[in-house]
């Protein structure tokens, strides 16, 4: 049995509800925030798989700007979560709740 | 190759104007003086381009630029001619917050640049991947913007529900965008567009899969209900100088996005999206304005009723291409009244702190009647009087809707815009007709908030009294 495409962007989308399912049921920042690249990673398979499917160039490109974008987005996850943990001790969402009405 | 100047004339201004600042700051020290000049230089020259694109492309001239990846046309030069102002206005509004936060001012200025032009390439975007990069350019300087405060009351809270439920929404939206990807085999809109128009999916399955997370995706953006949970946490939290910023960037910058998105590549497939639009609208009506009745703390209600606006934007979009011109007059005028208020309540709460309890505007119009009668205003212009520029927004939505066979949806709007004067005439109430508190002095107007105050005072009079020119002009606002 040769592995097709689809397979691949079938794998991705089990991967980006596993993320999703992470970021609504996990409660400490960080594993959120790591659900979050999963979810970036799904992604980036599901524009590989379809540009490899489509014989286009356009979904390989694409991921390198994911990419990039992903590895900014982590410079200031990291720092906001870092600044939580220093004032709070916890990186609990739980315990963030000062804001509510 | 298509390459001009002016396709890029407004995102180079700012950018230049952002290196501009950083560099002289750090080798000079010249302070927030120089701050304000370098923005005032960015944001003049970003507008001033806008109108130059304006002149020569607006309408049927629109144009593509740099291998498709940039539309310049009336869509994108008019966004640019609301976003640079109203961003200005914002930053001048913040500034007793830019002067708090001591050196680190010149980051604040130079992250509300580059938030700016982000917005301004979500709209002029004319590839999806662009688009998502745009996003994120903006989102990722809205998220440190958010937690600008270390004066600790939620600033970091604020940052953080902002940044986990942001990334979220660009990773949906992103994946909608991997998915149209995969159905047309491009990830230009006029690419996806030419190929949707020529070809007949048999099995759109992944299409509109790809439809409805773009559509989440943008709705997280513009607070449309349900998908706003974060955004009264963050406009609460927020410290007081930036959430005009915040809250009228997001608007202008979402629907942008959200309106080529839908009009552009999907604009075929409007049977499948406007269904599900007009449910997202109705719901942000309704959940907005019923919460924000139970409010106490103003930046809260205010939130509560974006998202009620948010609904009343989408109401224009149910009509498809029809309805950009009414979305654009409701975006433009709205933006300016949530500078205008936001400002107000940064003034009166504190630019540094992110609450706003209701009960610091108890009697202010005796403590300062200008600030008092201002806020007034923006409250009527919220909730959608006569004589002021949101009268004519929600006028102009609900006839596009109509026009669209929407009926049911503008009834709805009517009532909920009938059940939000309650929570936005409770703000007048408060301010004049309870005594002031014994002892609490007059609030100090700084000179950047007044001026902010006033010009979108002043905008929102003139544009209720005379509208037409506006709304001739956002007709030849429209995409490519």
């Amino acid at each position: 049995m040769t592995v097709t495409p689809g397979w691949y962007m079938a794998l991705a989308a089990v991967l980006f509800v596993i993320g999703t399912g992470g970021i609504l049921l996990r409660r400490n920042a960080l594993v959120m925030f790591m659900s979050v690249e999963l979810m970036l990673n799904a992604v980036n398979l599901t524009f590989v798989a379809a540009g490899r499917e489509l014989n286009v160039l356009d979904g390989q490109v694409a991921v390198f700007f994911v990419m990039v974008v992903a590895a900014a987005e982590v410079v200031v996850g990291l720092a906001i979560i870092v600044a939580v943990f220093r004032r709070r001790q916890t990186a609990s969402v739980d315990e963030l709740s000062e804001l509510r009405g | 190759m298509n390459l001009d100047f002016l396709a890029v004339a407004p995102t180079v201004a700012i950018v230049a104007a952002v290196v501009l600042l950083l560099m002289v700051d750090v080798t000079f020290k010249v302070g927030h003086r120089w701050w304000g000049f370098a923005a005032a230089l960015g944001f003049i020259g970003a507008t001033t381009a806008s109108v130059w694109q304006w002149v020569e492309h607006r309408g049927a001239d629109g144009e593509l630029f740099y291998s498709g990846m940039l539309s310049v046309d009336g869509f994108s030069s008019f966004a640019g001619m609301v976003i640079f102002p109203v961003a200005g206005l914002g930053v001048m509004a913040g500034w007793q917050l830019v002067r708090g936060v001591g050196k680190r001012g010149a980051e604040f200025v130079a992250l509300a640049m580059v938030a700016a032009s982000g917005a301004h390439l979500m709209a002029a975007s004319a590839d999806l991947v662009l688009l998502f990069i745009a996003l994120e350019v903006f989102s990722i300087s809205l998220y440190v913007l958010a937690g600008f405060s270390r004066k600790g009351d939620g600033a970091d809270e604020a940052a953080l529900k902002y940044f986990l439920l942001g990334a979220l929404a660009s990773a949906v939206f992103l994946y909608g965008v991997a998915l149209v990807f995969a159905a047309t085999g491009t990830t230009s809109m006029y690419g996806a567009q030419s190929f949707l128009d020529a070809t007949l999916i048999l099995r759109p399955g992944v299409l509109l899969a790809g439809i409805a997370l773009l559509l989440v995706g943008l709705s997280f953006k513009v607070s449309a209900a349900p998908f706003h949970v974060w955004a009264p946490d963050v406009y609460q939290g927020a410290p007081g100088g930036v959430t005009g910023f915040l809250a009228a960037g997001a608007k202008i910058a979402g629907f942008a996005a959200l309106a080529r998105v839908l009009v552009v590549p999907l604009g075929g497939y409007i049977d499948d999206w406007a269904p599900a639009i007009a449910v997202i609208s109705a719901m942000s009506v309704v959940i907005g304005t019923l919460f924000a009745i139970a409010q106490t703390d103003l930046k809260r209600m205010l939130a509560y009723s974006s998202v009620a606006h948010a609904g009343f934007i989408m109401t224009a979009l149910v009509a498809g291409p029809a309805g950009v011109a009414d979305m654009w007059f409701y975006v433009a005028t709205y933006s300016l009244q949530v500078v205008g208020a936001f400002a107000i309540a940064s003034v009166v709460s504190g630019a540094l702190t992110g609450k706003s309890p209701l009960s610091d505007f108890t009697g202010l119009a005796i403590r300062s009647p200008m600030l008092a009668a201002a806020m007034a205003l923006f409250m009527l212009a919220m909730a959608g009087i006569p004589l002021t520029a949101g009268f004519v927004g929600k006028a102009a939505v609900f006839r596009a809707a109509i026009d669209a066979d929407y009926l049911w949806l503008v009834i709805l709007g009517l009532v909920a815009a009938v059940g939000g004067l309650f929570f936005y005439l409770r703000v007048i109430v408060l301010m004049y007709m309870q005594p002031s508190a014994e002892g609490v002095p007059a609030p100090r107007v700084p000179l950047g908030a007044g001026v902010a105050v006033s010009v979108t005072a002043l905008v929102t009079v003139v544009v209720g009294f005379v509208p037409w020119p506006l709304l001739d002009w956002v007709r030849a606002a429209i995409p490519l």
